[in-house]
This record gives C-alpha cells, sequence and structure tokens, in this order.
C-alpha cells in the first residue's frame, strides 16, 4: 500500500528502494507504517540539510541500528489491536530464521555424536587452513613493503662453466660500472653483508652481529625508516653507522644512542648517526647495523681489491631500482651482456654473466639462496584444500545420511506450505550453526598452535581476526565456502522430499540421493590420506636417508669452533693447547667442514695440458690434521705433509674421472695449477659427500692454506664431554680476548643442511594425521549409521544362522572395496609427485612397492579398526532386541 | 510488578512525549532529543523504548491519517497516560528526596 503511493511523486529524493524493501521484509507488520514513514521524514530531513548522498548513508545506518528482536517479534497481547491491518500471510524471514535456529539447536543437540563429529572434524580442517593461510600470506609478503617495489632489482651472477652455477653476488665494481655507463638505473644500492661480526661497545659489552655495508641509496631504495637521525645524510659519512630500535635498546637499554660509538671486529670505530624503526618480520635483510659502502675498505679490504672483477662474493650484493619504464628484460639482453663484455676478455665474458633478479623473486629462489620455493607454499595451499574436503566430505556422508531420520518433519514442513527454497535455506542455517561454531573452535585451536609452528619455522607470527582485516575475510570466505560446499547437496536432498511419502515415513535410502556419490565422497577421503601417508612415508625415509648413510668421512663426536685471527703461532698456541686435553684425539684447521652449502670453486689446469680443464673444481683449505680427524680414507698416494703455503694437493675420484684418467696412480706426482696456484699432486681421497645429497659429487681438491683458515675442529671423546668443553672456552678465550666464544658439533651443522626438509616434514606429519584422523572420524559416523539402518536386517541374517564373521564381512566387504579403489587412484598421483620431489636429491631412496604397501597397509589397518569397532557391536547384538518390535 | 521500574531513557523519553502532548510521533520525538541531549539518537533505540513504554501500559497510541510528506504512511502518535504521570511524577519525587537528602557541605572542597 505504501509502496504504491511512493511512486507518484518522483521528483523528489526517494530513500534507498533496497533498504526500504529489506525493512518491509523484516518488520513485523504492525510496525510497518510507522517505521518506514518515520525512516522517510528523517530521510527527506536529512536530504535538505546535508544533501542526497548523506542522507542514503544515513538511512543505511539508521536500519542496521534498527536491528532488535522487537522489530519483528509478533504483536504482544498486552498491547491492544491497531484498526491497521495485521497481515501474516507472508512469514517474515527474521522469524522463520529464529525458528531455523532454535530448530536447529535442537537437533545439534539431540544428535550429539553427530555434532560431535562434523565439529571436531570441520575444526581441525579450518584450524589447519588458518595456520596454512597465515603461514602462506607471511611467505608471500616477504619484502613487498618497499615502495616502487617492482622496479627492484638484484644483479646476480651467472657461471657458464661446464655446468651452470648461480652467485647472489656480483663482481665489486659493478656497482660503479652500472652507475657510471648507464642511465637506466635511477638508484643503486651496493651492499656487503658481513654475518656474525664482534661489535664491542666496552671491554664488557660484546656482541655478535650481522652487519652490513651500504650505499646511501640502499636505504632510499628499501623502505626501513629511520626514527632517529637525518636521512638525507645517513649512510653518506665515513665511519657512522645505522642500528635498529632493537639494538639500540639492547645495547644502551633507554639511553640515547646517537653519539655513542661501536668497534667492529678489530678493524673499525664507527659513531652512530640514525636510529631505524625495527625490521619487519618480513625482510630477508636481517642485518640490524648499517655502516658506509666507503668503510668495506678498512673492514675487509680483500673484498674490495679495485677493478677486481675475477672473484664473485655472495654476500657482496647490488640492488638497483630501475627507471620507470625501463624493461628488466631489455637491462637484460643489452645492458648486463655489454658490461661483461667490457670488462672480461672474449672466454671469460662467455663465463661471467650477469642477469637481474625481482625482488619478488628474492625469497623463493633457491638457487639464488632463497629461503623457499613457491612450490613449497602452494604444496601446503593444496593440503588444506584437501583437509578442507575432507571435512567437507564427511558432513556431506552424515547429513545425507541422517536425512531419513528427518522425513517426518520435512513432511510436517512441506504439508504446511513451505516452499523448497526454505526448506533449503533451513538446512543451510543449520550448517552455518555447525560451520560457524568450528570456526570459532578452529580459531581457538590455531592460536593454541601457533607458538609450535613459530618454533619449528623459527618465526613469530600471530592470528588475530580482529586486527588482521584479511585473515577476518579469508575467515568469513571459507565460511561461506564451507557451509556451501557442505550444505548445499543434503540441502537439495532434503528439500525433494515427497511430503506424502515422507509423511508415511515411506522413504527409502535411494531416496536420499545416491549411496553412489557417499561412496564416491568416502574414496575421495582414502585417497587424500593415501596420498598423505605416502608422501610422508617417502619425505621420512629421504631425510633418514640423508642422515643415516655414510658421507664418507666421520662426522660425530667432532666439535668445530671458529678462529677469529688465524696468525700463524696464534694458531700454533691453540693446537697445542688442546692436543694436551684429555679427551681431545685430532685438531685440525681448515675453511670449511667437510660438509657445507657452499663452497668456492675455481678452475683447474692439469699436468702439462695446454688449456684450463673445462670443468670447475671444489676447494677445500685444510692442514695435514684434516683427513686423519675426519677418517677420509686415501685410495692411492699419501695425505698432505705439514706446511701452510699451497704446495701439495689432494684430489678426489671425481677428479680423476673429470680429468679422464683411467687409474688413480695417474695422477699421483703430477702438477696442477688450482686457483692460480701450482702444486702437486700427492694422493687421492676416496669421494665424499661435500654438499647436500641434493647434488651429485664434483671434482674437490684438498690443500694446505694458513691464510684462509677460519675454522678448528676437534675431535673428542664423547665420554667426558663437559670439562673438555670447559676446557676449549678457557683456552680459546684466553686467545682470542675480543671475540666472543662458541662452539657446534659437526653432526648438528650437517643435520641443518636438511632444515628446510625436516620441518616439511613434521608439518606434513601433522597434517596427514589429522586427514586421516578426520577421515575416521566420518567413517565411524557413516558405519554407525549403516549399522542402525542394517539392525533389522542384521536380526533376519543372525537368526537365520550367519555367523559374526559373515555379518561383519557386511560391513568390511564395502570398505575394502572402496579403499581399493582410492589405492588405485592414490598411488600413481603420490608416485608422479614424490618422483618430482626425489629429483631434487642426487643422492636418493628408491621409490619401492613397500612404501605403497605400507601405505595401503597402514590405511586398511585404521579403517578396519574404525569400522570393525562399531560393526562388531553391530554384529554381536542380539536378535531378538533388534526384531521384538516388529 | 515486573517493568514498572522506569529506566533513565525511558523517563527522558516519556517527559518528551509529555512535552509534545498531542503530536508525540517517532520523529518529533528524535529530534527533540538530539536537540536536547546534544548528540544524534537513532531511530531504532526510541522506537524501542517507546514500544516499551506502551508495553508498561505508561502511553497510549493511535495511527494517524496518511501524509503524502512520509510517503503516504500514517504517523502513530503517542499520548502519556495516567500510569505514565503517575510514573514520571514518582521518579521525580525519588529525585527531590536524594536532592534534598544531600547535606550543604557535601559538594565542598570537591577535587
Amino acid at each position: 500500500m505504501s509502496q504504491k503511493n511512493n511512486t507518484n511523486k518522483p521528483s523528489q529524493p526517494e530513500p534507498p528502494r533496497w533498504a526500504e524493501w529489506l525493512l518491509t521484509q523484516i518488520t513485523a507488520p504492525h510496525l510497518r507504517d510507522e517505521v518506514l514513514g518515520d525512516l522517510y521524514e528523517l530521510f527527506q530531513k536529512r536530504v535538505q540539510r546535508y544533501g542526497n548522498t548523506t542522507a542514503q548513508l544515513v538511512y543505511a545506518l539508521e536500519i542496521v541500528l534498527l536491528l532488535h528482536p522487537r522489530l519483528w517479534r509478533k504483536q504482544t497481547k498486552s498491547t491492544h489491536q491497531y484498526p491497521k491491518p495485521t497481515d501474516y500471510s507472508q512469514p517474515n524471514p527474521m522469524n522463520m530464521l529464529s525458528n531455523y535456529v532454535k530448530i536447529g539447536i535442537r537437533k545439534l543437540n539431540r544428535q550429539k555424536s553427530y555434532t560431535l563429529i562434523n565439529v571436531v572434524s570441520l575444526s581441525l580442517g579450518i584450524a589447519c587452513v588458518i595456520l596454512i593461510f597465515t603461514l602462506v600470506r607471511y611467505h608471500l609478503s616477504f619484502d613487498t613493503f618497499h615502495a616502487n617495489q617492482n622496479r627492484i632489482y638484484r644483479i646476480y651472477t651467472e657461471f657458464h662453466g661446464e655446468k651452470l652455477t648461480y652467485s647472489t653476488g656480483v663482481p665489486n665494481p659493478m656497482g660503479d660500472a652500472f652507475r657510471n655507463d648507464y642511465n637506466v638505473a635511477q638508484k643503486i644500492g651496493r651492499i656487503a653483508f658481513l654475518p656474525k661480526r664482534v661489535v664491542t661497545i666496552s671491554p664488557q659489552k660484546k656482541f655478535e652481529e650481522d652487519i652490513a655495508f651500504a650505499d646511501a641509496d640502499f636505504m632510499s631504495i628499501f623502505n626501513f625508516p629511520l626514527i632517529q637521525g637525518n636521512s638525507r645524510s645517513a649512510l653518506r659519512e665515513r665511519n657512522t653507522a645505522l642500528i635498529t630500535e632493537r639494538i639500540a635498546k639492547k645495547y644502551f637499554g633507554e639511553e640515547d644512542p646517537i653519539g655513542r660509538l661501536l668497534r667492529i671486529d678489530d678493524s673499525l670505530v664507527v659513531s652512530i648517526k640514525g636510529v631505524l624503526q625495527n625490521l619487519p618480520p618480513n625482510t630477508d635483510f636481517r642485518s640490524e647495523i648499517y655502516i658506509p659502502f666507503g668503510n668495506l675498505q678498512n673492514h675487509s679490504p680483500w673484498m674490495v681489491e679495485k677493478d677486481w672483477w675475477f672473484s664473485v662474493n655472495k654476500e657482496m650484493q647490488c640492488f638497483i631500482q630501475l627507471k620507470p619504464g625501463v624493461l628488466a628484460a631489455s637491462v637484460d639482453a643489452n645492458i648486463l651482456p655489454a658490461i661483461s663484455n667490457k670488462h672480461y676478455d672474449k672466454d671469460m665474458a662467455k663465463y661471467f654473466q650477469f642477469r637481474l633478479q625481482p625482488l619478488a623473486d628474492v625469497h623463493f629462489n633457491p638457487k639464488l639462496r632463497g629461503y623457499t620455493e613457491k612450490k613449497n607454499l602452494w604444496t601446503f595451499v593444496l593440503i588444506g584444500f584437501f583437509l578442507v574436503v575432507t571435512a567437507c566430505v564427511n558432513f556431506i556422508n552424515l547429513a545425507t545420511a541422517q536425512a531419513l531420520g528427518r522425513s517426518r518433519e520435512i513432511g510436517v514442513r512441506k504439508a504446511l506450505g513451505s516452499e523448497r527454497s526454505a526448506l533449503f535455506w533451513q538446512f543451510i542455517t543449520e550448517t552455518t550453526l555447525i560451520a560457524g561454531l568450528s570456526l570459532v573452535i578452529a580459531l581457538g585451536l590455531a592460536y593454541l598452535a601457533i607458538p609450535f609452528v613459530n618454533q619449528w619455522f623459527d618465526i613469530n607470527l600471530a592470528i588475530n581476526p580482529f586486527t588482521d582485516p584479511y585473515l577476518l575475510t579469508f575467515l568469513l570466505g571459507l565460511l561461506v565456502i564451507v557451509v556451501f560446499c557442505s550444505g548445499a547437496y543434503p540441502g537439495l536432498i532434503l528439500a525433494r522430499f515427497q511430503p506424502v511419502l515422507a509423511l508415511k515415513g515411506k522413504l527409502s535410502q535411494r531416496s536420499v540421493g545416491g549411496f553412489s556419490l557417499r561412496r564416491g565422497l568416502v574414496v575421495t577421503q582414502f585417497a587424500i590420506s593415501q596420498l598423505l601417508i605416502i608422501g610422508t612415508l617417502i619425505v621420512t625415509n629421504q631425510i633418514r636417508y640423508s642422515q643415516q648413510t655414510d658421507m664418507g668421512f666421520r662426522k660425530d663426536a667432532t666439535v668445530i669452533l671458529p678462529i677469529p685471527n688465524n696468525k700463524k703461532s696464534t694458531i700454533n698456541t691453540l693446537a697445542a693447547q688442546l692436543s694436551e686435553m684429555s679427551g681431545v684425539e685430532n685438531v685440525t684447521f681448515f675453511d670449511t667442514p667437510p660438509a657445507s652449502e657452499f663452497l668456492a670453486s675455481t678452475g683447474i689446469r692439469f699436468d702439462s695440458r695446454p688449456k684450463k680443464e673445462d670443468f670447475s673444481i671444489g676447494i677445500k683449505s685444510a692442514d695435514y690434521q684434516y683427513v686423519p680427524t675426519f677418517k677420509i680414507p686415501i685410495l692411492a698416494g699419501r695425505n698432505l705433509y705439514p706446511s701452510d703455503t699451497v704446495r701439495e694437493y689432494l684430489v678426489n675420484e671425481a677428479t680423476v674421472k673429470a680429468l679422464g684418467l683411467a687409474s688413480l696412480k695417474a695422477v699421483i706426482g703430477k702438477t696442477a695449477t688450482i686457483n692460480g696456484r701450482p702444486g702437486t699432486i700427492v694422493g687421492v681421497m676416496k669421494d665424499f659427500h661435500f654438499k647436500s645429497f641434493r647434488v651429485a659429487i664434483e671434482p674437490l681438491c684438498l690443500t694446505t692454506w694458513g691464510e684462509v683458515y677460519n675454522h678448528c675442529a676437534v675431535k673428542v671423546n664423547m665420554a667426558n664431554l663437559e670439562p673438555t668443553l670447559a676446557g676449549f672456552e678457557k683456552a680459546w678465550t684466553a686467545l682470542y680476548p675480543s671475540s666472543i666464544y662458541t662452539y657446534r658439533f659437526l653432526d648438528e651443522e650437517i643435520d641443518r643442511l636438511y632444515k628446510l626438509d625436516s620441518m616439511l616434514l613434521r608439518l606434513i606429519q601433522a597434517f596427514a594425521g589429522i586427514a586421516i584422523f578426520v577421515g575416521c572420524l566420518g567413517l565411524y559416523g557413516l558405519v554407525s549409521f549403516m549399522a542402525a539402518q542394517k539392525r533389522k536386517e542384521i536380526g533376519v541374517r543372525k537368526v537365520l544362522g550367519a555367523s559374526t564373521s559373515s555379518i561383519l564381512w557386511l560391513f568390511g566387504k564395502e570398505f575394502s572395496r572402496l579403499l581399493l579403489i582410492a589405492f588405485v587412484l592414490a598411488a600413481p598421483l603420490a608416485w608422479w609427485v614424490m618422483k618430482e620431489w626425489l629429483n631434487n636429491f642426487v643422492y636418493r631412496i628408491e621409490l619401492g612397492a613397500g612404501i605403497f604397501v605400507l601405505a595401503i597397509l597402514v590405511t586398511f589397518v585404521v579403517a578396519s579398526l574404525t569400522v570393525g569397532f562399531r560393526s562388531v557391536k553391530a554384529a554381536l547384538t542380539n536378535p531378538v532386541k533388534t526384531l521384538r518390535t516388529e | 510488578m515486573k517493568g514498572t521500574q522506569l529506566g533513565e531513557f525511558e523517563e527522558i523519553v516519556l517527559l518528551t512525549i509529555a512535552r509534545l502532548y498531542d503530536d508525540a510521533y517517532g520523529v518529533a520525538v528524535v529530534e527533540e532529543l538530539s536537540q536536547r541531549l546534544e548528540r544524534p539518537i537513532s531511530l531504532g533505540f526510541v522506537h524501542r523504548t517507546m514500544q516499551r513504554l506502551e508495553e508498561k501500559g505508561l502511553v497510549h497510541s493511535r495511527f494517524s491519517e496518511p501524509i503524502a510528506e512520509r510517503g503516504g504512511r500514517s504517523k502513530r502518535l503517542f499520548t502519556i497516560t495516567m500510569a505514565g504521570e503517575q510514573a514520571l511524577r514518582e521518579a521525580r519525587r525519588i529525585r527531590n528526596e536524594l536532592w534534598e537528602g544531600i547535606p550543604k557541605t557535601a559538594f565542598d572542597n570537591l577535587l
């Protein structure tokens, strides 16, 4: 009635149509005129006062403020009847909603096990998804907060030798060459990262810190704001430093850090000129002390030898911000090759090539020391998806199985005029109740689990949907998806019931929708569980293989100490003191332990061959004790003689093979020029894994070269470790008073090569466990339901003489068949995926049938326990009980 | 009896209804109140209060003729009942008594 009059006056501004419609829908009939009229009048007044737009907004706001049960509650008896028509023929949706919620809560309350299974499986699934979302978003957000971040690139080096290798670093003159000769970059920031330097404030206060030497431009390329100090002069003046807030607090407490002095190692004293805001957790730049690049010459002159294009240090990096409109591809194609050609001769220009790496790639490129591959993130996203699917499948299965039980309710509702859509929405409301409850529980679970995840990954994430709009949006989206994925199908089934049949109780299992669909869903669940189980088994085996397989040298009970200063006399004193201690078996000095992630490699010229060999050879410098300490077998010739300069070389078998010689003896006594230094090859070592199992054993040589020793390994007797370690500390600190004592065990160091894999494994194990558990919950629910349905059938069978085992088989055959189908689907997929993963390792386990058999056995045992428990109960029921009622 | 207690906002709305006498309906009360209290008041809040007042029998309501300015809808006009007047007087009496009971020195030496 009111609507009709509205249309008569089109000239006047009208309140938003949708809002009026909405109000008409939800307002109780006896209040409609009043509320709409009041709002209309207010609206007209506001249009005159504040204009149309504001008035529309306020109108919407008023509606939100009107929402209250009083708005849709029926007229109370205490108030008298109005002359206005009170029309209840159209059910008020808000009233229906509260009815749905009420019925829903009663239903859930009555069927506790059904509710419990659904809530537990959904909340476990959602909790995992929340964790995965947080983790993935954290990694995707790395270094995305810099202004113009899509114009920031890092120049990296490709070595086109026999095999293509990469370095994150560039030769030190690269930055200047790029700046002086070309005009494509807005800003060029060179930076040298020097990990684990000793920073001294006073003789008593020393800290080990990662520091960086950076161009002033570096700070303007990247968004690390200063909270104290002048950003324009930052890093321009020599002998100054920027430190982060955290470091300032750690060093000086509440005192003002500006102007304070820091001594870096023993070579440099800088005064603090500025304080940077604490580094956000999502950046790969972890140095917290920045010193002008010009000062690098005072600290590590060997890193900045003038115009030295032939050495590439991975920590000497160069970041550029291109001018707008300059394409990275054209820089890659034209400018960087031109730089190579200008500064190298023809052969070397082919060997040293430079490329641009977008900032967004820095975190994700494992070839260039990125933290992880995006592939791993997508694996987690997929696992999260699987978990939600498993939980939704449970819901669909249980809900359709239960549907029959509510046929009477549906029949009554339909007879009273409920439409299909109303029934559908009723079911969706119930699903929302369960899913909403699960979401809240899941948030709680995720909140409890996040400290453990943080610990595993050594990060600091938080889950708080109230302060994190992305998480909130994600959760709401997830809720909608889960509700519709799991509620839509059972809702449709329910809404389709024929009222007459439903009321008579004549609906059969067939009318609640194909059992085949439910079978299909169970197969999906089994397949997902098996996929995860196979994955877990393979990753576990490979990691165990990496940790337990003989690497070709002895790695147990070996302590590694850093050597801050390798002056010969100091080293000798240390060696003498250490070897005198009881429990010490060997002492050796070297630059890299037998297995390490990175190793310098260089060219080799053998014997009197006219040209350089076209393979590169890894080089380790160590004294003559290295071979006996690590028990590296010598296959031919002898160990090195003691020396401090490069005189003799030990090579490994791979070198002999690469040189194309038939017998190991053939190299002995020959000269080789490696890294520009000639020496005699005196022996051949047995091949050992000097990098991780991901890469093949390549040519390697060992030589004495005292200048570069920076570590010391001590083989100790584990029986009496504590006093020995205390002795080390005492001797070491006496020799290096200005440094900080640390020690590590070699085997821990080697395990760190597989750190990411171990973390991956633990997560996959956890997720696989949850997937299996959720799947079992669903299975249990389904079997319980089947048992209830088949009560009479079982009774009749038993009366007619069926044995318990044959009744068990009634359940068993169904699930065994589904399990086998699932296996047929999962096995090839798992085989393919895991083959891809194992291809990352040169030394790997074989994908044998054993793992697959084990996987199916595990699922079979778990499934039969779940099914068995419930079906034994059904099979043992006395038939008298089940049949008596007939 | 449950509900005869007069809440603070209820009291203010009831007073406004009495004051507006023959023209007390939603919008008028909202405007009067926002002006006096110097803060925006939502219609929903006033509306619910008036419903409660009616349930308590403190006001009586009737519908006006449909009005064009309201999009052809009628107003619901409220008038105060005797019970309403009594409740207001009672509230006022309690307040007066409380005021009178305050010793003169109580407001001296305040922080």
